[in-house]
């Protein structure tokens, strides 16, 4: 039988946040939702314990205490709040994975405000030195997690990390989810996933994607 | 969060500061709530956990669902599936928490690493196999020798702080015994009294 794993969602109640939660009720994790505001979170948890009732999940407050029982923290919060965050889980999330799903978009989603030569995820890295960062769920809106299936294709999701069992575990999530995963590379690759997803957004504003479209290689 | 880890530790093999922050870079804090796994059979072993605070168990259960007590863990001991942790082989153990805990996680990987980088690692590890391993040899000979009643007293007066911790058909468990072998054992040991 399969240990279950504690997954801590930091920002649960977010968009992002909220559909990642959601996504994964179906797996074999026990979810802790977190979020400054808690009332939020809690119609998220309940939400999910009523179209999940055999699901485990919890609402907290507290991000420390959340990413203390975790084995995978959810960093499910923006580019400028993630220091914040980092500063807070630091010492609890030692050695554990940590997931940035953070696009770095400036405020006109026509460029990123992370140098050229870095990412949101790298930026993470160097807060959390001594965990596992690793990109991922950058490439898909929100909408995508209650529709994977978007034209009857699965959507890709992208995943980019330096540790490989990390990958392999943050594959299995990301499967949980409903998307089809691809290990893109290293962490390094990370601006490149951001910069994808930039492209995404600003063609779902030009052509009025209404929010549901992903990315899916096609290959023999 | 590592203070107990690290007081068993400088018991051992004293650590400068700068040791002591290279080897905590390699652990990985973790709360268990009562109830929940570290481990489940079958799965493989990726951690040895140092218990900072609460108990847990290590058991298997048999062919009619009966469980059997390995070991118990509570403040400064550690517990793990040694066999699966080392050879990578899926785990014969289950282990949970019988109280909210909190370990200190030292996977294969960092396991390896620190072997490899911190010399006054190797040696904490060895001793602290070297006691587990003496630990196991007295109550296999405990097990096999002694009488249900001397084999309870002996686990008590070794271990008082299980002993009291812990609930009694877990106990009976750990010795081999039923919980109602275990019972009687008790009663006429009061009833001396």
């Amino acid at each position: 039988m399969k240990t279950m794993q504690t997954i801590a969602i930091i920002g649960a109640s977010g968009n992002m946040g909220a559909a990642i939660s959601k996504s994964l009720a179906k797996g074999n994790y026990r979810l802790l939702l977190c979020a400054n505001e808690l009332n939020k979170v809690q119609a998220v948890a309940e939400e999910i314990k009523s179209s999940h009732p055999a699901a485990t999940v919890e609402a907290l407050d507290c991000s420390v205490e959340a990413s203390w029982e975790a084995d995978i923290i959810i960093a499910a919060v923006p580019f400028a709040a993630e220091r914040e965050v980092a500063a807070k889980i630091k010492e609890v999330a030692n050695q554990k994975i940590v997931i940035s799903i953070a696009n770095p978009l400036n405020d006109t989603y026509n460029g990123l405000v992370t140098a050229p030569d870095t990412s949101a995820a790298e930026e993470l890295q160097k807060l959390l030195p001594n965990a596992k960062v690793i990109k991922a769920f950058n490439t898909t809106f929100a909408a995508d997690f209650a529709t994977p299936v978007i034209d009857g294709k699965q959507a890709d999701a992208f995943i980019a990390g330096n540790d490989a069992e990390a990958l392999q575990t943050v594959s299995e999530v990301v499967s949980t989810a409903g998307f089809s995963p691809i290990v893109a590379g290293d962490l390094a690759v990370s601006g490149t996933l951001e910069r994808m997803q930039l492209l995404l957004i600003q063609l779902n504003m030009k052509y009025d994607y209404n929010w549901l479209a992903g990315w899916k290689i096609l290959h023999q | 969060m590592y203070e107990l880890f690290f007081q068993k530790f400088n018991e051992k093999v004293p650590l400068t500061s700068e040791e002591q922050e290279q080897i905590k870079a390699y652990l990985t804090p973790k709360k268990l709530r009562k109830r929940q796994y570290l481990l489940q059979e079958g799965e493989v072993c990726r951690a040895i956990a140092f218990v900072e605070k609460g108990a847990l168990r290590a058991y298997t259960v048999d062919e009619s669902s009966n469980e059997h007590i390995i070991q118990f863990a509570i403040e400064g001991w550690t517990i793990s599936d040694l066999y699966s942790y080392l050879t990578g082989e899926p785990a014969t153990y289950n282990i949970d928490a019988l109280e909210d805990a909190e370990l200190v996680l030292i996977t294969r990987t960092a396991h390896e690493e620190l072997l490899r980088t911190q010399p006054k690692y190797e040696t904490f590890i060895r001793l602290l196999i070297t006691g587990a391993y003496i630990a196991l040899q007295r109550r296999l000979a405990s097990n096999i020798s002694l009488p249900a009643e001397e084999r309870y007293t002996c686990f008590t007066e070794t271990y008082p702080d299980i002993a009291q911790r812990v609930p009694q058909h877990m106990i009976a468990s750990y010795m081999g015994l039923t919980p109602e072998t275990l019972s009687r054992v008790r009663k006429k040991m009061a009833d001396r009294r």
